[in-house]
């Protein structure tokens, strides 16, 4: 990551609070958010990972969240499904509600709400199993024992995937031999088999090739449908092709948040246009 | 090895003297990488070599056990006297006394080829009419006699005198006793047909078993006995009747130093046994072919049969228990010869005997082993043999010759059917596998049977490991999926000092504390394997009860110190209820109940206490291992698990548990070969008693410590020192083996997730 020792740094307090009134340039505002994310701040020890970003995610949307690298974006991303909880040295502050409720309450049993929310990694993770079992896996942990069953949701999430072509003859054959972009669409179909509202694609596709990109980001649009998909991307042109709400991320700050063209064409924010113009980062 | 880097010695690079001190450094560092290079490869292959050469070593040392003998002529004596019916030598086979079939005695000086002496076998005892009836084969012991005409047996011992002349050359001087003249009552003035003659080691016992013309049959013992005041000797004579066999006289005889047991070979080879104390025979064999030729090994407990037919056999007389007598029992047989057997001859050293054949052939043979040492020709003229008392040389004698050869035999006991087949040895009511490397007595041969060894090797592996394994790869799981990152970091490097514990505190602990500890509180050690587990349910049925609040208040992980207060209390109660439990369910006492149930009796040093402290020292290295193969599954794994919603548990036993499989695997493996070959704990923590039992609450003896017991007691180059090497050999192999195989499974596993 460079970061010129032009780019001013946002004032303290620039950002106003939620609660302090409507910023144009932080919300667009969406109706019937399925996440309300109010003041979260977020440490690594004594490192500030995440500075009092609030943020709502519209229902069956694509919103992308862009930055620099280093900016924070996993690490926000990861709070959604709070997979930071893993991390031993991490604190937060301020709230996510999901479908209005918090998700940090100690009533929010983690293996539904994680259930309900979705993830795909920057490098693809498929489990050293076979293709079939890293689709069945997922149900199976819910409790579907069915062999009927779980043979319907696999070909279902294999197709929803647009990989059920490529692999139906070779179900049984590990997943590791998949190209990287299968391998990657095998992660989707597998987070798509426990049939969760929410899919979080983090840099899903980094590490594939324009093709298997472009593959990936038809994907989405085909899950759009039924999903409401936050996706991290480094990539400018990613994010507007595929998404309709942007947010951009800097130094742990929430900048700009918008409709995805309205934030491409005519920023609000000098930061967030030196970046889409490629002066920095 | 990048060829490109290589640039030549005195080489000049061009372009002048800049060039020249980049040069100089380009060369220091070629010269510092080929040395860092050559110093690596010097050590790998140094390691190799050395592991190579510890192979060779233990190779050449074994190598002899295998080998046979070596029988090549040394000395010869022509003298148309002589035409011996049997041989006596001496232990440096100086000379020979010949038993001549004209009833001379003659005294041969085989270093100078020469016929010394002779006297007639009678002497002056009367005036038997011709020449003997009657001579007995040779016993292998200094000792001769011949049956005559009128029914008169006389015997003759040999003594070879050792003197040092003035330049301390060694002078033997044999001498032939005065004539002991044997009769029964009512044998007079009938033919001696058959006669067998024996000596106990140490020439104060003589046994003489004789047949006359009509069949009569009887056994002599005699005991000679010296004053220790006035030097007078004193003589006793048994007689003993035996019953006549039916069918005439013997073909053959034997008879044992004492007289206890005589050997009669019916016409129609039958084997009669007779015992003390009773003139019938206790047991009677099938018929067989005629027999030619019947000696006693050794000890008198197994005898030799070699017919006509060429065969030779091993027959054992085996007392049944509760039984007064004894059975004529077939043991083993040899390859058998191409002419019938015309003398056999014992070995004084060890079960082995040599045969020679009506054809001149001759064969070294030893009985338990069951081996053919040797196989050679002794000629046409051959008569008779006899192997030397330190069995390393074999006069064969003949009409106006004597041949002596050399033997070298060093380990004829020990074939691989000895080394792991079931052996019969002499003595015991049928075959089996036995480690008994010294015997009671002299003549007992040693019992060289490596099975009840890796018996015992796999005995202390199974009960280390099965405690082990469980608390090893468990653990691991524990700490490296579950456990608080900060008591993880603590517990780590304590489990693997546990590892540097040298093994000897351990086996000592085991032997003298832990051992008599378990003996009074093994009731309550299986009352922790019912308490312990209920209490960890118990306490997570507790944890799961508690609000949710307090809960998660106890920072991840950290859990487990809540956990192990109910363990330990439940191991308390454990103990504390033993001396209940034992008086409730094992009437008292433990040990006399398990000795009650299964028949067999509680040792104390046994093989629990040997999983204990064997577990002991074997959980670090299978929990350091497999944590580090835990460890090792990638995050993203794990994340992509818990992403879907799985627990942690469910993410560990589906996904963490099979990646990390190649790993444990390994950690196992690692732990199996380190019991295989620990030898301190296994020493001090059993009786070290050969058995060949899986029962926990006895002891067992494994190789290494079998080497460790033995090799004080071994005599450099010996039978019992070459064995014990080839058990290490074996060792060495078990574990190459096991190594192998682990590795083989560890990268096939590993090719599953090749791509993680
Ligand atoms: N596990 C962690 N422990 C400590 N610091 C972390 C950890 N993960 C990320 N960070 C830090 O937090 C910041 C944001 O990281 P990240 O969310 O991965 O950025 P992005 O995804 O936008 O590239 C970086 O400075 C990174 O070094
Ligand atoms: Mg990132």
């Amino acid at each position: 990551m460079t970061t010129p020792d032009s780019m001013p740094v946002p004032p303290k307090g620039a950002v106003p609070d939620a609660a302090a009134g409507r910023d144009p340039a932080l919300d667009p505002g969406i109706e019937d958010p399925i996440f309300s994310v109010h003041g979260l701040s977020l440490h690594y020890g004594d490192k500030q990972a995440l500075h009092d970003i609030s943020i709502e995610i519209p229902r069956n949307r694509i919103t992308a969240f862009i930055g620099p690298s280093g900016c924070g974006k996993s690490t926000f991303l990861r709070c959604f499904n709070r997979l930071n909880d893993l991390l031993d040295n991490v604190t937060i502050r301020g709230d996510i509600l999901f479908e209005g409720r918090s998700i940090f309450s100690p009533e929010v049993e983690i293996n539904t709400l994680r259930r309900r929310i979705g993830m795909v990694f920057q490098k693809s993770n498929p489990f050293p199993k076979s293709i079939y079992e890293n689709i069945a896996y997922g149900p199976r942990i819910h409790g579907v024992r069915d062999r009927r069953r779980l043979d319907e949701i696999v070909e279902r999430s294999l197709r929803a995937a647009a990989l059920w072509d490529e692999v139906k003859d070779r179900l049984h054959d590990n997943a590791l031999g998949l190209s990287g972009g299968q391998q990657q669409r095998l992660c989707i179909a597998r987070a798509i088999a426990v049939e969760p509202d929410v899919v979080l694609l983090d840099e899903p596709c980094s590490a594939l090739d324009p093709l298997a990109t472009a593959r990936i980001e038809e994907l989405m649009q085909d899950l759009k449908e039924n999903y409401t998909l936050i996706i991290v991307t480094h990539s400018m042109q990613q994010a507007s092709r595929v998404s309709d709400y942007t947010a951009f991320l800097y130094l742990g700050r929430l900048i700009e948040y918008g409709v995805t063209e309205q934030l491409f064409i005519k920023p609000r924010k000098k930061e967030t246009e030196d970046y889409i113009t490629g002066r920095f980062g | 090895m990048p060829l490109a880097r290589r640039i030549p010695p005195g080489t000049r690079q061009p372009g002048g003297e800049p060039r020249r001190i980049r040069g100089t450094t380009a060369r220091r560092r070629l010269a510092a990488d080929r040395f860092g290079r050559w110093l690596v490869a010097a050590g790998g292959v140094g390691i190799i070599a050395t592991i190579l050469g510890i192979l060779l070593f233990i190779l050449i040392e074994v190598w002899p056990l295998f080998g046979g003998a070596r029988v090549e002529p040394l000395a010869g004596v022509r003298d148309a006297r002589l035409d011996p019916a049997a041989l006596v030598i001496d232990e440096y086979r100086t000379h020979a006394v010949s038993l001549d079939r004209d009833g001379r005695v003659r005294i041969v000086d085989l270093e100078r080829g020469v016929v010394d002496d002779e006297l007639p076998l009678a002497g002056d005892v009367g005036a038997p009419d011709g020449p003997p009836t009657a001579l007995a084969p040779v016993s292998g012991r200094p000792v001769v006699a011949g049956g005559f005409a009128d029914g008169r047996v006389v015997v003759r011992t040999v003594s070879f005198a050792i003197s040092f002349d003035d330049t301390g050359r060694r002078l033997v001087a044999p001498e032939v006793s005065a004539p002991t003249v044997l009769a029964a009552p009512g044998t007079e003035g009938r033919t001696v047909v058959r006669l067998a003659v024996a000596a106990s080691p140490a020439g104060d016992e003589l046994a003489v078993a004789a047949a006359w013309a009509d069949g009569t049959l009887h056994v002599f013992h005699t005991t000679r006995e010296e004053n220790d005041f006035t030097g007078e000797v004193e003589t006793s004579v048994e007689d003993r009747p035996l019953e006549p066999l039916a069918g005439g006289p013997p073909a053959a005889l034997a008879v044992s130093a004492r007289g206890e047991r005589v050997l009669a070979a019916t016409a129609d080879g039958r084997l009669a046994l007779y015992e003390a104390g009773d003139p019938r025979p206790s047991s009677v064999s099938g018929p067989g072919a005629p027999v030619t030729a019947l000696t006693w090994l050794v000890g008198d407990r197994a005898a030799v049969v070699g017919r006509k037919d060429g065969a030779i056999e091993v027959w054992f007389p085996i007392r049944d228990r509760g039984e007064t007598r004894s059975r004529i029992v077939f043991v083993r047989a040899f390859p058998p010869r191409d002419a019938p057997i015309a003398v056999l001859a014992p070995s004084l050293r060890n079960k082995g005997f040599v045969a020679l054949d009506r054809g001149g052939g001759a064969g070294l043979y030893h009985s338990t082993s069951r081996r053919t040492l040797w196989r050679g020709e002794a000629g046409e003229a051959a008569r008779t043999l006899v192997l030397a008392p330190r069995a390393d040389g074999l006069l064969v004698g003949g009409s106006g010759q004597l041949a002596l050869w050399r033997v070298d035999n060093p380990h004829p006991e020990i074939s691989l059917g000895t080394l792991f087949g079931k052996v019969w040895y002499e003595g015991y009511p049928g075959p089996a596998w036995v480690w008994q490397s010294t015997g009671g007595t002299d003549d007992a041969e040693p019992k060289l049977s490596l099975v009840p060894l890796l018996v015992g090797t796999l005995k202390g592996t199974f009960y280390s490991l099965i405690l082990a394994i469980p608390i090893g790869v468990l653990g691991a799981m524990y700490a490296s999926q579950f456990m608080h990152p900060r008591l993880r970091n603590a517990v780590k490097p304590v489990v693997e000092i546990m590892a540097a514990l040298p093994s000897v505190v351990l086996g000592f602990l085991a032997g003298l504390w832990l051992a008599p500890l378990i003996q009074r509180v093994f009731p309550g050690l299986l009352l922790t394997l019912v308490l312990v587990p209920l209490a960890v349910i118990a306490a997570g049925a507790v944890w799961h009860r508690l609000p949710a609040r307090l809960r998660h208040r106890v920072p991840d992980g950290l859990e487990v110190v809540a956990f192990a207060a109910a363990i330990v209390a439940a191991m308390w109660l454990s103990f504390e209820l033993s001396p209940w439990v034992e008086s409730m369910v094992f009437g008292g006492s433990f040990p006399d109940w398990i000795h009650a149930v299964s028949g067999i009796p509680y040792d104390q040093r046994n093989a629990v206490i040997v999983g204990i402290a064997m577990g002991f020292a074997v959980i670090p290295i299978i929990f350091s291992v497999a944590e580090d193969a835990f460890s090792n599954v990638p995050r993203t794994l794990i994340s992509g698990s818990l992403a879907l919603g799985a627990s942690r548990w469910q993410t560990v036993t589906r996904i963490v548990l099979p990646t990390a499989s190649p790993g444990i695997f390994s950690a196992v493996m690692i732990g199996f070969g380190r019991a295989i070959g620990e030898t301190m704990i296994v020493l001090m923590a059993t009786g070290n008693t050969p058995i060949m039992s899986w029962f926990p609450f006895n002891g067992f003896r494994t190789l290494s410590a079998n080497i460790a017991v033995e090799i004080p007691e071994a005599p450099y180059g010996g039978t019992l020192y070459r064995t014990l090497f080839f058990s290490a050999l074996l060792l060495f192999a078990l574990t190459f083996v096991i190594n192998t195989v682990a590795e083989v499974v560890r990268q096939r596993l590993r090719g599953r997730y090749a791509d993680l």
